[in-house]
């Protein structure tokens, strides 16, 4: 089967400012991807040229289409939350359903007033006079409404209380989400998002520097909580980050012999958040964390 | 086109309305309301005069005594002009309409949820066009439709109060369906006549960083004083075509159900020397209207306008919110 995306040396340059620097990727269907990256990396340009709303050079393919040319007939397939609330602010909430419905083939009012019974929006209030919060949960019983065979989703709960947003993952996951579908998520509060992620994407200075499965990143790298006496051992073995916890430290280690590390302290699967701090830091950030 | 295409301009347009109530339901609304109320107020004020309303009554009993031509004169040309002045506000709401569909969404970042839908930029700037050009005369016309059916009314009670018929001298030389066919016929020519205007406001929406009606004004009143300054010196003469005198022109010429055909009355005037006598065929008729299908100015100036449409999709495929 064809990828879901598939971009050979995709690049978008601003001038002399090179946003996205030769990118190769691959995705298939059925995977939930974590794009994440600091701010300025290079995510929403990457999301942007995917969605058909900005050039690119190179080669980009999204279920067969090229976005920057059949992004209408892209978008019957697809359907993305760019950032934060874009909807109409003159809108009233049932004209934004009814112009949805009568705009996408794919769309479900039944399943967008399902989602819609969780919150407390009204159907003649205007988008303008919902909280930023509602208005999110608006776009998102829209978007989960959709019949999609692309989701993205750029920081779709950013203003969502805790509440909502741990909702918002668990039905995205056990309602929405199947092997047909693919579902591409960037974020800064990685740790909502890790445990349904299949694939992740680290984004550094337009480039992907980690792309791969979930399981191979946790086979790749290992955390050891350290032995107070076994720190200087530790060292020895190179890791690529150390951190300390409660006057413990904690080392990040990159294929590492876990034989080896077993007898210097426990072994952690690492967290996602502090690997991006390890890979993306900064020997500033690094120090500080220290 | 097939029956989606159709359904997505339906909506789309309805969108258009949804958006700019005040421009295309209550702009009707409102002229219609003050022609009513200032039409009332001279009423009373008429009434507080002549106590037995006895100037109004005689009038009306004159107006009965006519004969048909000379009534049908006097009530199209009041009736066009209830038309015109709703066109002419008309013509003002569109001009802003237009500057800023396809600005505004770039503005407020909402067009990152419209470009989400599966919906042409094609279609998008076609629905825009649509609404100004058609959907705009068919609200203000329902405006205008309203306005004469309680103005003849009023007229028919005062009618009744000075004993003639009122059916016969009053909503007979109306003939209402034949005003409302043509306002409507000439509106939408108007909208064709105006469609180089109309798109050259959407073409500078398109891709103006900030107050698209300004450089929608800017570019030709620069470039025509440009022209109009090179030629006075360069050749101590006015410029033959001058692009902003042609702008205006062209809004001048349009179809207006108040536009009176002089050519026309200076020819029969002529031809039938002292025995002519102004009808009702002098304000605007179907054969008027035609006239401007006729021409090639008309052809040229939608040609222009569905290059500038072309290019206004151009810029819309490429804009997003930054």
């Amino acid at each position: 089967m064809k990828p879901t995306i598939h971009a050979e040396q995709l690049t978008r340059r601003y001038g002399s400012n090179v946003a996205l620097d030769h990118v190769d990727v691959s995705i298939p269907s059925g995977r939930i991807v974590g794009v994440i990256g600091p701010n300025g990396a290079g995510k929403t340009t990457a999301l942007k040229a995917i969605l058909g709303l900005t050039r690119f050079e190179g080669t980009l393919e999204v279920l067969g289409l090229d976005p920057s040319k059949d992004r209408d007939e892209l978008m019957q397939d697809v359907c993305f939350i760019a950032d934060v609330a874009v909807l109409p602010r003159w809108a009233k909430v049932w004209q934004i359903i009814e112009l949805t419905e009568k705009l996408h083939p794919r769309f479900s009012r039944e399943q967008c007033m399902k989602y819609l019974a969780r919150t407390k929006i009204r159907q003649s209030a205007k988008v303008r006079t919902l909280s930023k919060g509602m208005v999110v949960q608006l776009h998102l019983a829209l978007v989960m409404a959709i019949d999609a065979k692309l989701l993205v989703l750029d920081e779709p709960t950013l203003g969502l209380d805790i509440l909502f947003r741990k909702q918002f993952y668990s039905s995205l996951l056990n309602e929405y989400f199947d092997e047909q579908r693919t579902i591409l998520i960037t974020t800064h509060q990685v740790e909502e998002v890790e445990h349904i992620l299949t694939d992740l994407i680290f984004i550094k200075d337009g480039k992907f520097i980690v792309n791969s499965a979930m399981d191979e990143i946790y086979e790749r790298y290992t955390e050891l909580m350290v032995a107070p006496d076994a720190i200087d051992d530790a060292r020895r073995l190179g890791p690529i980050h150390e951190r300390v916890l409660f006057g413990r430290h904690i080392l990040l280690f990159d294929n590492a012999d876990i034989d080896a590390l077993q007898t210097l302290g426990e072994i952690h699967k690492p967290n996602i958040a502090d690997l991006f701090v390890a890979l993306m830091g900064e020997k500033e950030s690094t120090e500080e964390a220290a | 086109m097939n029956t989606t295409a159709l359904t997505r301009l339906t909506i789309l347009i309805r969108r258009e309305l949804w958006e700019s109530p005040v421009a295309f339901k209550w702009t009707p609304a409102i002229i219609g309301g003050f022609i009513l109320v200032l039409i009332v107020l001279a009423l009373i004020i008429g009434a507080k005069v002549d106590n037995q309303m006895i100037f109004a009554i005689d009038g009306l009993r004159m107006y009965a005594t006519m004969d048909d031509s000379q009534q049908r004169l006097i009530s199209s040309g009041a009736l066009f002009s209830i038309g015109a002045l709703f066109h002419q506000i008309m013509f003002l709401v569109v001009i802003f309409y237009l500057a800023g569909c396809l600005y505004d969404d770039r503005r407020d970042r909402s067009i990152l949820y419209w470009k989400s839908l599966p919906v042409s930029d094609t279609i998008t700037v076609g629905s825009k066009i649509l609404t100004a050009c058609v959907a705009a005369p068919l609200t203000f016309l329902a405006g205008i439709v309203v306005t004469q059916l309680l103005l003849l009314i009023i007229a028919s009670g005062y009618g009744l109060a000075a004993g003639i018929n009122v059916f016969t001298e009053i909503w007979m030389p109306a003939n209402l369906p034949r005003i409302w066919l043509l306002t409507l016929y000439g509106s939408l020519v108007q909208s064709l006549w105006l469609l180089p205007i109309y798109a050259w406001l959407m073409f500078c929406s398109s891709w103006a960083p900030r107050l698209p009606i300004l450089m929608a004004v800017l570019v030709p009143v620069v470039i025509g004083m440009f022209q109009h300054f090179w030629s006075f010196f360069s050749n101590f003469q006015l410029p033959e075509h001058n692009l902003l005198w042609m702008l205006l022109l062209r809004i001048g010429q349009g179809v207006l159900p108040s536009s009176v055909e002089w050519q026309q009355i200076v020819d029969e005037s002529q031809n039938s020397g002292s025995t002519y006598r102004p009808s009702d065929e002098m304000l605007m008729s179907f054969q008027s209207v035609n006239g401007y299908l006729m021409n090639w100015e008309m052809w040229a100036g939608i040609a222009i306008g569905l290059v500038l449409l072309a290019a206004a999709v151009w810029f819309r495929r490429r804009a997003t919110d930054s």
